[in-house]
């Protein structure tokens, strides 16, 4: 039969890896849709608000890379046990996604001089103001982001920290050691380790 | 015990029916003294009856205050101890409390997805509003106008056509409360006009949210801000 959920996103883990980690985490088969960027045109206005990722299931189309990942995270039972403890959760998802929404403009700079402008900006006031406080819950949390345990909130910083080496050059988890742990512990797993092996060698 | 030794603050007062006590509302919602990214979240705890202290601090005393909160940023939430961040994660916990959520996972990620793409509105709106650079921004001004509003507020006039006068599952969710809560901050920055003048179905819905009784009266109450 075919996957009962459809992914669709570009051919790069981006915002779409960490449901691609969440389907692989539960063993929920999914199409992986990786779209060509010169057909992205043509494809954008078919798409809820002309973005990607959309999830695709039971004939219903959904955007919005956090609210998919939130979906898949409850399916999988990576999240809280009750409404405050799935708020810590968001919280934390939020502000990582905080730190995503200044790095990825600078991507798009053309000017090499302005966009050295912003990475140093970006090391110093963005990283050096986040990186130490989520450091500090990891440590106040067992090695985890939230909750002293496993929940999606590990899987979404894990996927999303590679943009930061990306754009600086950077090993930019180096000296946040309880931070570069839950990456490590979370590609570690089993069925994670699987997904990086087996998914496509085209992907960033 | 001697009464005076009773240090909890506490008012009983005594009626022919019942006994109550008053004690500090459980919730206490730390702002700016402002509608903006606190407003959703006073809109559902006034929608859900869910009592709650609207604390709207100085503005000159925000430096000091920066430094003590969770991610330097407000609006905050204290609850039990306890002290959330991140607007639309509390507004998320306060939806659930006043039962404005949907019956399952993928009803809910429908309503997560509308709230998401409302706020990416206003993240493009707030980065006209807010650029310091006034070349910058008046070059963002025309994109902003003539093709990002009418590609969002098309879509959405669209959604609630198709919802039933709602923004989704066809009734009256969070995401509803959400979008009409933030419309005096987005039409403030953007110029202070309205930018749901040309879109009917998303004019009724704003009519309808400020119609709801509990909505009405809080509207009425709450301190009057121009964002």
């Amino acid at each position: 039969m075919a996957p009962q959920y459809k992914l669709t996103y570009f051919d790069v883990g981006g915002t779409a890896e960490v449901s691609r980690y969440l389907f692989s985490y539960g063993g929920i088969e999914f199409e992986d849709v990786r779209i060509k960027r010169e057909n992205w045109a043509q494809l954008k206005d078919k798409t809820p608000f002309g973005a990607l990722p959309t999830l695709e299931h039971n004939g219903k189309v959904v955007g919005q890379s956090v609210a998919i990942a939130r979906y898949l995270a409850k399916k999988v039972k990576l999240v809280g046990d009750d409404d405050w403890e799935n708020l810590e959760i968001d919280a934390i998802v939020d502000t990582i996604n905080d730190i995503r929404l200044k790095v990825f403009p600078i991507f798009m700079e053309k000017d090499e001089a302005k966009k050295k402008a912003l990475i140093e900006t970006l090391k110093n006031d963005t990283f050096g103001f986040y990186l130490p406080r989520l450091e500090a819950e990891v440590q106040k949390n067992k090695g985890y982001l939230v909750l002293g345990r496993l929940t999606w909130a590990d899987f979404y910083f894990t996927t999303l920290s590679p943009m930061f080496d990306l754009i600086t050059g950077e090993d930019v988890l180096a000296s946040y050691p309880n931070l570069k742990g839950v990456k490590e512990k979370v590609n570690a797993l089993p069925v994670i380790k699987k997904w990086i092996e087996i998914r496509p060698k085209s992907h960033a | 015990m001697m009464e005076g030794a009773c240090i909890k603050r506490t008012r009983k007062s005594i009626n022919i029916f019942n006994t109550t006590e008053e004690m500090a509302p459980a919730y206490k919602l730390t702002y700016f003294p402002v509608e903006a990214l606190a407003e959703p979240i006073r809109f559902l705890f006034s929608y859900g009856g869910i009592e709650f202290e609207d604390f709207r601090f100085d503005r000159e005393n925000w430096p000091q205050m920066k430094p003590n909160m969770p991610f330097g940023q407000v609006p905050v939430l204290e609850h039990n101890g306890k002290v959330a961040h991140q607007s639309i994660a509390m507004a998320r916990y306060a939806a659930k409390k006043a039962k404005l959520v949907g019956n399952d996972e993928w009803e809910d990620l429908e309503i997560d997805a509308i709230v998401d793409t409302v706020n990416d509105l206003r993240q493009k709106i707030a980065l006209y509003h807010y650029e310091a650079d006034a070349a910058v921004k008046e070059s963002r001004k025309e994109p902003l106008f003539k093709e990002t509003l009418p590609y969002y507020l098309q879509r959405l006039d669209a959604v609630v056509k198709a919802n039933n006068g709602h923004l989704a599952l066809g009734k009256l969710t969070w995401a509803d409360l959400y979008f009409v809560a933030i419309l005096k901050y987005l039409n403030s920055m953007c110029g202070g006009n309205d930018i749901l003048a040309d879109y009917p179905n998303l004019t009724a819905l704003k009519n309808t949210v400020l119609e709801l009784p509990a909505i009405k009266t809080w509207v009425e109450k709450r301190p009057n801000t121009d964002m």
